[in-house]
C-alpha cells in the first residue's frame, strides 16, 4: 500500500529510530567501522611483513602474456562448463521424465540414479573417470575425463530442479489437458514441460555456478583450465599467493555474475526461483 | 579385484575413511552453524559496516570454488606465516563455504516471517529483544530445518576436498584415489565409498524430514 | 497523571494535534487533529489512499510523524525504548492481515503479551486468555495454530490477543478488509459487543453499516486531511462537503 511497507525484512526488524536509538546506532556504526578497518589493516600488515606485497609478486599482472595465458585457461573452463551444462541439461531432463513416467521400474531406476549423483562428491566422480576407463583400456581425452563427471554430478541436481518446475505447474492444467483428450505424453510435452522449463530457467542458470566450481579440479586430469594454467604460472613466476588470490577473485566474479543473471532473468520473466 | 579381496585388503582403510568423513563433517557443521549465526547477526544488525562485511562474506564464500579456497588456505596462508595442519585446512575451508550458505538459509527463514507479525509484537509492547527471542528466532529456526539438512549433506560432500591434501587418515574420496594408485580397483572401489556417502546422506535427510515434520510451521 | 485524574479532567484518551506526515513527495497526513474521549467509538472512513490507515498506525508509532503531537491520556507518545513499549501495551491494535504469530497456538498468541510484557504467571494469563477466547467465540480453537483457523476466527483471536493486555483503547486498521464476505459479520459482531461494553475505539473501515450502527462519531478523510466529522446519522444523511457526497455516492452505486 505505502512505500514504507515494502521494506526488506532485515530493515523491518527495526522501527524508525528515536533520538536515543539514532545516537546509539551512530556510535555502533563508528565502532564497527573502526573494527573493520583494523581488521583490514591487520591483513595488509601480514602481507607486508611477509613480503607478499613486493612488486615481483605482482608485476606479472602487468604483462600481456600473463593475461593471455590465463585467458586461454578461462576458455578451457568455459568450454568444459558449457559442454557439461548442456549434457547435464539433457540428462537431467531425461532422469526427471523417467522418474515421472509412471512406469514403475523406470521411475525407480531414475530415482536411484538421481539420488546417487546428488549424494556423492563430484571429486569422487572425477577420480572415477580418471582411473576406471584407463583400467578398462579406454583412452579418454582429459577434456572428457573432466566434463563427464561434472555433467553427471549436475544432472542429478537438474533432474530435481526440473521436477520442482513440473510440480509448480498447476494441477488443473493437466486435468484440463487430459479432459480434452490429450494423451499423457502429449500433455507432458505440450502443456506441462513448456511451462515447467519457463519456471526453472533462473534455477538452471544458477546451477551453472556449481558446474563452474566443479571444473576447478581440472588439474587432477591435467586439463588446462583457468586453475591449471594458474598453477603453471605459479611454477614459472614463483608468485603463489598473488596468483591464487587473483584467480579466486576471477572465479568469484564469474559466479557472482551468473547469480546476478539468474536473478535478473527471474525478475524479468516474473517467476519465482524454484529450487 | 572382487569385493571380498577389496575389503580384506583395504577394508580398514575404507572404515577409517568413513569415520574421517563423518568426524570432519560433524566438526565442520557445528562451526558452520555457529559462524552462520554470527554472520547473519552481522547482516541484520543496524550497523552498516557490519552489514556490508556480512554481505561480502556471503558473496565471496558462496561463489568461490572449494578447491580454490582450500588451495589458498593450505598453500597460500603458510606464505603469510599462518600454518594449519592438513585436517584443519579442510575443515576451515568447509566451515567458510558452509557458513555462507547457512547464513543465506537463516536470511530466507527470517524473510518468511513477514513484517506484520513484527508489527503485531511491537503493538503488544514487546521490546526489540523480546521480539527477536520469541517471534523471529523460533520461526527462523523452524523454517530452516530442511535447508539446513541439505546443507549438512553438502558439508559432507565438501569434506571430499580432503582428497586434495595429504590427510592422515584419509577420508572416503582420498581412500579411493589411494586404492586406485596401488591396484586396479575398478568400479567396485568407487562404489564402496559412493555407497558410504549416499547412505549417510539418506540417513541425514530421513532424520531431517522427521524433525521438519514435527516443527514445521503451517502457513 | 493517573487514570482517575485523567478521567476527571476530561483529558482525551487519544489526541492528535496538527499531525503531518510525508512519504517522499506524498503528503499523506495534512495537519490532522483528532481527539477521542473515554468510551467513544470513532469510525474513520474515506477512499483508499486517503491516509486513514496511516493515521491509525501513527497512534502507536508503527508509523512516525514529521510534525505535530500525539498524546495518550495527555502524555506525549514516547519515541522509543521501554517507555514506547509500555505505552503500546496500553493500546490494542488489530490489523487487516490478523498477523497472528504463525508458530504459536492461539492460546500462546493470546498469553504472549501478558506473560512477556506484564509479567503475569502462566496460569493467570491462560485463564484470562480462555475467557477472552470464549468471549470472541474461538475457545475450541485455543490449541490450534493460526493456519488451521478461518480468516474470521483468526481475526477474532487477534482481537482477543489485544484485549488480553486490558488496553485503554483499541485501534482497528481495516479489520474486515481481508475477510471473505461471509466472515465479516462474525468479526463485526465482536466489535459491536466491545463498543457496547464501553471500549474506547478508533476503527478504520469500509463497513458503512457498522459505522452507522456503532460509531459515536464518523471521521471522513480524503487526501490526508480530515474533511468532515460528525454524528453518523448527520454525516450519512447530510454530508456537508462535496468530497464526502462523492464518496458516499460512489459506494452506494453497488
Amino acid at each position: 500500500m505505502s512505500a514504507a511497507r515494502t521494506l526488506s525484512m532485515r530493515d523491518a526488524l527495526y522501527e524508525a529510530p528515536g533520538p536515543r536509538t539514532r545516537r546509539r546506532v551512530r556510535i555502533g556504526t563508528m565502532v564497527s567501522a573502526v573494527v573493520v578497518l583494523l581488521a583490514i589493516a591487520a591483513v595488509v600488515r601480514q602481507f607486508w611483513v611477509t613480503g607478499q606485497l613486493a612488486p615481483r609478486y605482482w608485476s606479472l599482472f602487468l604483462q600481456w602474456t600473463t593475461w593471455r595465458f590465463l585467458g586461454q585457461g578461462l576458455l578451457g573452463t568455459v568450454a568444459v562448463a558449457l559442454t557439461a551444462g548442456a549434457i547435464a541439461l539433457v540428462l537431467g531432463l531425461l532422469l526427471m521424465l523417467g522418474r515421472m513416467s509412471g512406469v514403475r521400474p523406470l521411475a525407480a531406476l531414475c530415482r536411484v540414479v538421481t539420488d546417487f549423483f546428488r549424494g556423492v562428491p563430484s571429486l569422487l566422480l572425477i577420480y572415477f573417470f580418471f582411473f576406471v576407463p584407463a583400467q578398462l583400456g579406454l583412452k579418454l581425452p582429459s577434456f572428457w575425463m573432466l566434463t563427464l563427471p561434472v555433467a553427471l554430478a549436475a544432472s542429478g541436481v537438474l533432474a530435481e530442479v526440473f521436477r520442482a518446475g513440473v510440480n509448480a505447474v498447476p494441477r488443473g492444467q493437466v486435468e484440463a489437458a487430459l479432459s480434452i483428450g490429450l494423451s499423457r505424453g502429449k500433455t507432458m510435452r505440450k502443456i506441462v514441460l513448456p511451462q515447467a522449463v519457463r519456471y526453472v530457467i533462473p534455477s538452471l542458470i544458477a546451477q551453472l555456478v556449481v558446474v563452474v566450481k566443479d571444473t576447478t579440479v581440472a588439474y587432477v586430469v591435467s586439463y588446462p583450465d583457468l586453475m591449471q594454467n594458474a598453477r603453471v604460472l605459479i611454477t614459472s613466476y614463483d608468485a603463489l599467493v598473488s596468483l591464487y588470490l587473483v584467480i579466486a577473485v576471477i572465479y568469484i566474479l564469474i559466479n557472482y555474475a551468473i547469480n546476478k543473471a539468474s536473478v535478473a532473468v527471474a525478475n524479468r520473466t516474473g517467476v519465482k526461483i524454484v529450487r | 579385484m572382487g569385493l571380498s579381496e577389496l575389503l580384506s585388503t583395504y577394508g580398514e582403510k575404507y572404515l577409517q575413511g568413513l569415520l574421517a568423513t563423518w568426524s570432519m563433517t560433524a566438526v565442520s557443521f557445528v562451526f558452520v552453524m555457529a559462524l552462520a549465526v554470527v554472520v547473519t547477526v552481522a547482516r541484520v544488525s543496524p550497523y552498516r559496516p557490519l552489514r556490508v562485511v556480512g554481505d561480502l562474506y556471503v558473496q565471496v564464500f558462496r561463489n568461490i570454488p572449494g578447491v580454490a579456497l582450500l588451495i589458498i588456505i593450505a598453500y597460500a596462508l603458510p606464505e603469510l606465516r599462518i600454518v594449519l595442519d592438513w585436517r584443519t585446512c579442510v575443515i576451515v575451508t568447509t566451515i567458510l563455504l558452509g557458513s555462507a550458505f547457512g547464513s543465506e538459509n537463516f536470511m530466507s527463514g527470517i524473510n518468511t516471517i513477514g513484517v506484520g507479525q513484527i508489527e503485531a509484537a511491537r503493538s503488544l509492547g514487546l521490546t526489540f529483544t523480546q521480539i527477536i527471542r520469541r517471534v523471529v528466532i523460533p520461526q527462523a529456526l523452524r523454517t530452516t530445518v530442511l535447508p539446513m539438512t541439505n546443507l549438512l549433506i553438502a558439508v559432507m560432500l565438501t569434506t571430499a576436498l580432503g582428497s586434495q591434501v595429504p590427510l592422515s587418515p584419509q577420508e572416503l574420496t582420498g581412500v579411493v584415489s589411494y586404492v586406485n594408485t596401488r591396484a586396479t580397483g575398478g568400479i567396485l572401489a568407487f562404489l564402496v565409498s559412493a555407497l558410504c556417502y549416499v547412505g549417510t546422506a539418506f540417513v541425514i535427510s530421513l532424520v531431517g524430514n522427521r524433525i521438519d515434520k514435527r516443527v514445521r510451521i503451517l502457513r | 497523571m493517573s487514570q482517575e485524574q485523567a478521567a476527571e479532567k476530561n483529558v482525551p484518551v487519544i489526541e492528535l494535534r496538527h499531525v503531518d506526515k510525508h512519504y517522499g513527495d506524498l503528503h499523506v497526513l495534512r495537519d490532522v487533529s483528532l481527539s477521542v474521549q473515554r468510551g467513544e467509538v470513532v469510525v474513520v472512513i474515506g477512499p483508499s489512499g486517503s491516509g486513514k490507515s496511516t493515521l491509525c498506525r501513527t497512534i502507536n508509532r508503527l508509523e512516525t510523524i514529521d510534525s505535530g503531537q500525539i498524546l495518550i491520556e495527555g502524555e506525549l507518545l514516547p519515541q522509543e525504548g521501554r517507555e514506547l513499549a509500555r505505552m503500546r501495551s496500553e493500546l490494542g491494535m488489530v490489523f487487516q492481515q490478523f498477523n497472528l504469530f504463525a508458530h504459536m497456538s492461539i492460546l500462546d498468541n493470546v498469553t504472549l503479551g501478558p506473560r512477556e510484557v506484564l509479567g503475569q504467571p502462566k496460569e493467570e494469563a491462560e485463564k484470562h486468555a480462555l475467557e477472552l477466547l470464549a468471549r470472541v467465540g474461538v475457545a475450541e480453537q485455543a490449541h490450534k495454530v493460526p493456519a488451521q483457523l478461518s480468516g474470521g476466527q483468526q481475526q477474532r483471536a487477534a482481537i482477543a490477543r489485544s484485549l488480553a493486555m486490558r488496553p485503554k483503547a483499541m485501534l482497528f486498521d481495516e479489520p474486515t478488509s481481508a475477510l471473505d464476505p461471509e466472515m465479516i459479520n462474525e468479526v463485526l459482531d465482536v466489535m459491536v459487543e466491545l463498543a457496547r461494553g464501553g471500549m474506547t475505539m478508533i476503527v478504520v473501515t469500509h463497513e458503512m453499516g457498522f459505522a452507522r450502527r456503532v460509531a459515536d462519531r464518523v471521521v471522513f478523510m480524503a487526501d490526508g486531511q480530515i474533511v468532515e466529522e460528525g454524528a453518523p446519522d448527520d454525516f450519512f444523511d447530510h454530508p456537508r462537503s462535496q468530497r464526502a457526497r462523492d464518496f458516499l455516492d460512489s459506494i452506494k452505486g453497488h
